[in-house]
This record gives structure tokens, sequence and C-alpha cells, in this order.
């Protein structure tokens, strides 16, 4: 074997494994652009799965299973697992294990709540907690980092919770 | 006196039906009313409506913090731990407690989580802190718990639980700490503050986190579609994993959390996608 064709195959890994894979909840038009008077590239289907490339603003840009390409609005994605309803499970637990690599060997482990337990069960550490405060920022120190990082502040009105009637018109479930 | 607190009695009765149901006992069948047991009433009624001060707070986030941080300590890496305070501050800064003595951590634990305590205590593990991309992500995550904190959702939670002992509790740990020189608590956990984190908060509590968290972000130059993101992320973990089972067991599903949003934002939003998504310093100290 090519050691330059290994090589190659080895980049196209590496760029796959940035690639998060996804899911759209509603039928969306993939855009060929992130703005919403872009052309149209083609019509995807809810629950459609896309691989996410890269995300800008409200925007990301996903790849479709026959290789096309295009923007959607992050909010219309949802994770692999996602909309395509829990009969895919399966299918996407092996995904997920393919995906995860050698740590895959801890996911069917049943070691459940570990978490849960060692909380219930710690001893007190007050020291680690003067330890924390010792790290604070300061309000004046915030805004120096935020000048220097050209973080600046928006006013942007407070945002309720719509009730949970309105959200459960997703297609497939 | 007495006048004024039967007053006091029967007005907390009109505003709690719970408590309703107790007058309703109290003056039941007897010929008067047993001032005693009116008096007792009230002091209850008024454990669960009065709200917890600034002080109480701290004494309960002080002492759930000593036992999370039991569980895990802080990853060894104080750069890192002074850069999450600074950004954690900075969003802090734009909530409605920027005053509060706000204070950031990273876990050294796998688990993928993040917790937050009354008074302005925030942890993340480094199991979440890892599998994020962007400093507009870390932001929109200590946002999410910034908003549990000034909302006084674990509060609630704790009052929910501990029904009439919540005093009972601030004041044990209290006591646990007097006459002893450095705060050495009990050696076993909190259990009235610890049980939230096992148990998890009411899950509208979860969304309004979720959708204040990007209202936060985006007040503080974020690109708000960052918590989204750290969604999907974790959507994308098999819900199996070890790594992501207490979260998903004391919390909606992401999927859900994202519906949520979905409907609660939708455009609103938009307009504030144009901040910023990442820093030099992010990149440099994310391994």
């Amino acid at each position: 074997m090519m050691p330059k064709s290994l090589l190659i195959i080895l980049l196209c890994a590496s760029s796959l494994a940035l690639a998060d894979p996804g899911s759209v909840t509603r039928a969306t038009d993939l855009k060929d652009k992130p703005f919403l008077d872009a052309p149209t590239v083609t019509r995807l289907a809810a629950g459609s799965r896309v691989e996410v490339q890269t995300r800008k603003g409200a925007w990301a840009q996903v790849s479709t299973r026959d290789g096309k390409s295009g923007w959607l609005k992050i909010l219309n994605l949802r994770s692999a697992t996602g909309s395509s309803g829990s009969g895919l499970g399966g299918v996407n637990q092996l995904l997920s294990v393919a995906k995860t690599g050698s740590s895959g060997n801890t996911v069917t482990t049943g070691v459940k709540g570990l978490s849960a337990e060692q909380i219930k069960n710690a001893r007190p550490n007050p020291q680690e907690v003067q330890r924390m405060k010792s790290y604070s920022a300061s309000s004046e120190e915030a805004q120096r980092f935020a000048r220097s990082n050209r973080l600046e502040t928006r006013s942007v009105k407070d945002i309720g919770l719509a009730s949970t009637e309105s959200q459960s018109n997703r297609g497939s479930d | 006196m007495k006048k004024s607190l039967v007053t006091l009695a029967l007005a907390a009765g009109l505003a709690t039906p719970v408590f309703a149901i107790d007058l309703g006992k109290i003056l039941d069948g007897s010929s008067g009313i047993d001032l005693n047991k009116v008096v007792k009433a009230v002091e209850s009624a008024a454990t669960s409506l009065q709200s917890t001060s600034p002080e109480q707070e701290e004494i309960i986030g002080k002492r759930v913090m000593a036992d999370l941080l039991g569980a895990a300590p802080l990853v060894k890496n104080p750069e890192l731990q002074r850069y999450v305070n600074q950004v954690g501050r900075w969003v802090a800064l734009q909530s409605e407690k920027p005053n509060l003595p706000w204070r950031f951590g990273v876990t050294d634990d796998a688990h993928v989580n993040s917790f937050a305590a009354p008074g302005g205590y925030i942890l993340i593990t480094r199991g979440l802190y890892d599998r994020l991309k962007s400093e507009a992500e870390l932001a929109a995550v200590l946002g999410h718990e910034i908003t549990h904190v000034v909302r006084g959702h674990h509060i609630r939670a704790m009052k929910a639980s501990a029904r009439g002992d919540f005093l009972a509790n601030v004041a044990q740990i209290a006591a646990e700490k007097r006459g002893r020189e450095e705060a050495q608590y009990a050696a076993n956990a909190f259990s009235g503050g610890t049980e939230i984190f096992v148990r998890g908060l009411d899950k509208d509590d979860e969304y309004e986190a979720d959708v204040h968290g990007m209202v936060l972000a985006a007040r503080a130059g974020y690109n708000p579609f960052a918590l989204p993101s750290v969604l999907t992320t974790i959507g994308n973990i098999n819900p199996k994993d070890n790594a992501v089972s207490l979260m998903f067991s004391t919390h909606p599903s992401p999927q859900d959390r994202l519906d949520r949003i979905e409907a609660s934002v939708g455009d609103k939003l938009d307009r504030y996608a144009n901040g910023i998504d990442n820093t030099a310093t992010f990149a440099r100290l994310h391994k």
C-alpha cells in the first residue's frame, strides 16, 4: 500500500471526525448561503440526517447524505439521535460507539449514576471552596477582560418560555 | 400583636391553598382559636413564603460546594480557573444580580455536567469543558447556571423537598461551623443540599435557564447560538455512556431542550448572532 494514499485516507478520516452528526426538526430549505433570501439548494425532509461542518452566527453549514451542501438555521438542527425518533436508537447507538472509538468500551458497562453516588457520599472539602474563591474575578477584572477581547454589551430583552403546547408539532414523533 | 398574627395567618391562608387546609384544621371543631397553633402555622408559612437572605444563601451555597468539591476537586490549573472566572463574571455582570460574589471553577471530573449553588457558586466539569468548541459555548453554559442562581431555582427546590425543615437546615449548617476554626463540616454530605443535584430541578427551570442563558450570552457580546450547539454536542453522546448518566437523569433530554429553545427563542436573537464566538485565550487554554 502506498503511504501517500494512506495519508489521504487519514486526512479524510480526521476531517470527517470534526463534523458533528445531526438531523433536521422539520422540512427545511437548505440554503446556498447563510441568509433567508439566499437561493435554495434543496428541500430537506423532516428527520433528514446531516453532517454539521461549521457554524456561523444563527446558521450551520451542513452536508447531506447525497452529497449536497448548504446552510440551515441552527434552531432547526438536532443531534443525530433526534427527530428520527426512538426507533432508530439502535442504529444511532452503534454510530455513536463507532465515533467515540476506543472510549466506546465504557458505553455499556452499565455503571449508572456513579457520579450521583459520589456526590451523596462526598466528604466535604471546605479548603477547596477557599481555593475556588481565590480564583474569582472582580467586576473590574471582568470588564478589562471583556475590553481586551472586544466583547461589547448589548441590550437584549428577556425572552419568556413558550408554552408546552406550541412546541410539540414536530413531524415524525 | 396576637390579633395581627391571626390576620397574617388568614392572609397567608388565602394566598397559599396548602396552608389554607392547615388553617382549616386549626379552626375546625374547637370552641376558639388555639393561638399557639396559629403562631406555629404562621411560622412555617413564613418559612416557605419569605425570601432567603443573601447570608443564608451564602451559607447553603458554601456547604453544597464543599460537598461537590469533595466529590471532585478543582482541576489544578490556576490559569484555566482564572480564565473561567473572567468569562463567568463578565456574563454574570449582565444578570439581575451582578454584585453577588460570583465564583466559578472547573472540576477534575470526566462526567459531562455543570452545577450551581445559591450565593453565586458555579462549577463546570472537565468532561463538559473539554467538549466545548468556543468561548461563546462556555459563556452560554455559565449563563445557564447563572440563571439558576439569579432566579433562585435551587432554593425553591430545597424548600420544596425540605418542607418545613429548610430554616432548620440552614441553622444546622451554621452550627456545624460554629466554634471551629477553619470551617469543619460534619463528615457527611449535607443531604438537604446535595439531593437537588442527584434528583434535579424542575424541568421548566431548566428550560428557563437555557433561554435566559442565551439572553445573558447575547448581552455579554457572545453569539447566543452557542448554547444550542452545546446541546447538540451533548445530544450526540450515547445516553448509555456513563459520562452523561447524571446529567441525563437530572435534565430534560437535549432534544426536548432544543425544542423548547426553538419554540421560545424563534428568530428573536438572530440580530445578536454576530456576537463573538471565540477568543485567542480559549484556543490557547483549550487542549
